[in-house]
């Protein structure tokens, strides 16, 4: 069964601008999917469909049909939807309410009825999860940028959500940040096989544990697939080129230059170690035609 | 005082208050006054609750002396000074050596208060520094821009808007973000609520509780049937 | 035109934010500021606008000490953009949020006028002057924080992490105005984590670490491969890393972007014949 399914859904805020339009998705379980796309191509409302704030917050208007785990968002609360998907906002700090790390934790459970013995159970175990170990009693204000995303992220993996949407985690963070976040994602969908629903501007960081990338624009989707399918229709697009990272900028550019292909490189290692041998192959040739 | 249980003090705070109105003597005031800084020495408060109980003391003292100025009796003035800082410094007391969600969870199981209530009072508590830091950061900005505030009333109050403007917008999408992060965990079904926090009665407690209720008895008997 | 002088800054006694940190930023140039979150980056660029006040050393501007300047007149040489234009944004039209800054300093009308005019023509929103700032994208609202900064002409420029958030394209576009107004003579500091960014626009480099500066020089020297850049908290471009990991296949080290590691590795590959 597919984590999250968009039926040809459409939405509105304010009834008259479609911030999104005709959006057909499957995210399959146990997926890594990124969202990326333009500033104003829907991807936070996208997040937002996900995890029933659209339309249950916002109200608008809408047309197709969510469904996350099997179960159509508009016909169930946000509050109930939450048991299967956990969310983070991209302001991750206001997402914040308690006093102390422990809290934090201990909110969505309290919600929930859960007793204390579990509690204090599922807050050790949580909080070593995403790496914050023995802050149990830390005031949250007093935590680094990296430590509050971070809480963020455990506040909501308390309650064992099997789909996590977060609305770009990394922004706030710096380049270590960043790595270390998308290495904490990862063993979450690898080790724990949860699917991620991820937005990212960047998409540097994230081809090393992507499986499927969505691109918006305008509220529709301009491609979605797997990165090595999806990353040449960008390179190819005037408007979407300059997402296509780096690393892969330059393999396009050397496939075009020497008319070859090379294997979807996911990190720079791999580009050196295929790059090492096709440098090797043209000498040898060179050496033979000499 | 940080082991006395929450409700403890809460009872104390209004009990010690009424002590406080009560008492027409300005001596009786005074040794009751010394005994809240005795407990204030012995509570290991924070130092920032010192320098409020400082600016109390000031403020008692121009209050008492501006009762004198307007003509009232020496004992009347020092009266009205001590039972105001009495008042205001049990309240300062509380705070300073009692963790917010100990009282909310004091309100809520205890004092039967519905927790959304006592929640939006820690959340609001907990806002606070914030929204002091994003004061000070729309002035830093607007300070790169040419902002000072110089200058006429009319002219600083106009100024002031530079700061208020952004500030309020920024925490309208603030609380936007809080309202969806609270409905998205569940917030607001009977819940239990106070994770973490220590409410219980101790000995302690049972004998603070009887030695203020004796208090209260012998201040009203004293009072009234004198 | 700035010179900051061995200067430190203490949040407490003992902490240092900022440690005996020397650098100059002469007309014209283009550096960027890099560094872990908390390595004193922020700290510096604040401590240069006055909001903060050096607790040992000095910061001139043109051979000045900027010590018992007020902000809003350091306004008038030293640009800032903070990273979230919504902190400053205020006005109810992209023009009268532009001519703030000159009215605040006492401009005449007419120089207003001039002033916001160049400054909106200068960033692309000479279209935009009568639009709602709110309804901007980010792209644009920063674009307009740049404007408000340039109608006081200043000469320096610096920028606190101005891309995040950004998509790749607003985020050339940004950079790409940045370099245009550093070619018209506007010195630009610019702090950022996008090593990218930094790679194929920056001339200069300086990275910080716990307060102190550990690395001041060419953008290619900084990552030609011979300083541990990750101990810094920074990461290689990727054309860097990979030429570094191509070092022995007879790749020259130096390539900052993919368009000059794609020619390097053609000459790799015809060495021969070279």
């Amino acid at each position: 069964m597919a984590a999250i399914v968009f039926d040809n859904f459409s939405y509105s805020y304010d009834g008259a601008a479609k911030a999104l339009d005709g959006v057909d998705l499957t995210v399959a379980r146990g997926s890594f999917t990124v969202v990326a796309g333009p500033s104003g191509a829907g991807k936070t409302t996208l997040c937002f469909a996900a995890c029933g704030v659209v339309p249950h917050y916002f109200g608008g208007s809408m047309a197709g049909r969510v469904s996350v785990a099997g179960v159509a968002t508009a016909g169930s609360s946000m509050r109930e939807l939450a048991v299967n998907v956990g969310t983070v906002l991209e302001d991750f700090e206001s997402q914040l309410v308690t006093m102390t790390v422990a809290e934090e934790v201990a909110f969505a459970l309290e919600n929930r009825g859960v007793g204390h013995d579990r509690i204090a159970r599922r807050i050790g175990e949580v909080l070593a999860q995403v790496g914050l170990a023995g802050l149990e009693d830390r005031e949250v204000g007093s935590l680094s940028g990296g430590q509050k995303q971070r809480l963020a992220i455990a506040s909501v993996l308390a309650t064992r959500p099997e789909i996590l949407v977060l609305d770009e985690p990394a922004s706030a963070l710096d380049p270590e940040g960043a790595e270390e976040l998308y290495a904490l994602l990862a063993s979450l969908n690898r080790e724990y096989g949860m699917t991620l629903l991820v937005v990212e501007h960047d998409l540097a960081r994230v081809l090393a544990y992507a499986d499927n990338l969505l691109v918006l624009a305008d509220g529709r989707i301009a491609c979605q697939g797997r990165p090595e399918e999806v990353l040449p229709v960008l390179a190819r697009s005037e408007e979407l080129a300059a997402m296509v990272p780096p690393l892969w900028q330059l393999k396009f550019g050397l496939e075009e230059r020497f008319e070859t292909r090379f294997a979807p490189w996911r990190h720079e290692g791999e580009a050196i170690e295929e790059l090492g041998g096709f440098i090797g192959a043209g000498r040898r040739e060179d050496t033979k035609s000499a | 005082m940080r082991k006395t249980a929450p409700l403890t003090k809460i009872v104390m705070v209004f009990l010690v208050s009424l002590w406080a109105m009560l008492l027409d003597s300005a001596a009786a005031l005074a040794l009751l006054t010394a005994a809240l800084v005795a407990l204030f020495a012995l509570s290991k408060a924070p130092a920032a609750s010192y320098k409020a109980l400082g600016s109390l003391g000031i403020f008692a003292a121009g209050l008492t002396a501006m009762q004198f100025a307007l003509g009232a009796e020496a004992e009347f003035s020092a009266v009205v000074g001590l039972r105001m800082a009495m008042m205001t410094g049990l309240f300062i007391l509380l705070m300073a050596t009692t963790r917010i969600q100990d009282l909310t969870a004091a309100l809520v199981r205890q004092l039967r208060v519905p927790y959304e209530y006592a929640f939006m009072v820690t959340a609001s508590l907990r806002f606070v520094p914030d929204l002091l830091a994003e004061v000070k950061a729309v002035q830093e900005a607007q300070a790169c821009r040419g902002y000072s505030n110089r200058g006429s009333v009319a002219r600083r109050l106009r100024n002031y808007l530079t700061i208020v403007q952004p500030l309020v917008l920024r925490s309208v999408t603030r609380s936007e973000t809080m309202a969806m992060s609270l409905e998205l965990r569940g917030f607001g079904a009977n819940r239990a609520g106070g994770y973490g926090t220590s409410i219980a009665f101790g000995y302690r407690d049972y004998l603070a509780l009887a030695a203020l209720a004796a208090g209260t008895a012998m201040i009203v008997a004293m009072r009234f049937y004198r | 035109m700035l010179e900051i002088d061995n200067v430190s800054y203490c949040y407490k006694a003992g902490q240092y934010a900022v440690h005996g940190v020397s650098l100059t930023v002469a007309d014209g140039e283009f550096v960027a500021i890099a560094g872990r979150n908390g390595s004193g980056k922020t700290t510096l660029t604040r401590l240069v606008m006055g909001l903060l006040r050096p607790t040992a050393g000095t910061i001139l501007l043109d051979g000045r000490a900027t010590a018992g300047t007020a902000t809003a007149a350091i306004a008038r040489q030293v640009g800032y953009v903070f990273q979230n234009p919504d902190r400053q944004i205020f006005r109810d039209s992209v023009a009268e949020e532009a001519a703030y800054g000159p009215e605040q300093l006492g401009f005449a009308a007419a120089e207003i006028r001039d002033a916001v005019a160049s400054a909106l023509e200068a960033t692309g929103l000479a279209a935009m002057a009568a639009a709602y700032p709110r309804t901007l994208s980010k792209g644009q609202k920063q674009r307009l924080a740049i404007a408000s900064a340039l109608a006081l002409s200043p000469r320096l420029l610096i920028l606190d992490e101005p891309t995040s958030g950004q998509d790749a394209r607003e985020k050339a576009a940004l950079m790409e105005l940045l370099t245009g107004l550093n070619t018209q003579g506007t010195a630009i500091l610019l702090v950022t984590h996008d090593m990218e960014l930094l790679a194929r626009y920056a001339r200069r480099a300086v990275v910080m670490t716990a307060g102190r500066v550990v690395f001041d020089g060419g953008v290619r020297e900084l990552f030609a491969g011979d300083t541990d850049v990750g101990a810094w908290g920074l990461r290689e471009p990727a054309a860097a890393r990979v030429a570094r990991g191509l070092r022995d296949c007879g790749v020259a080290p130096g390539p900052l972007v993919p368009e000059e590691l794609n020619g390097e590795i053609a000459v790799a590959r015809r060495e021969l014949y070279a």
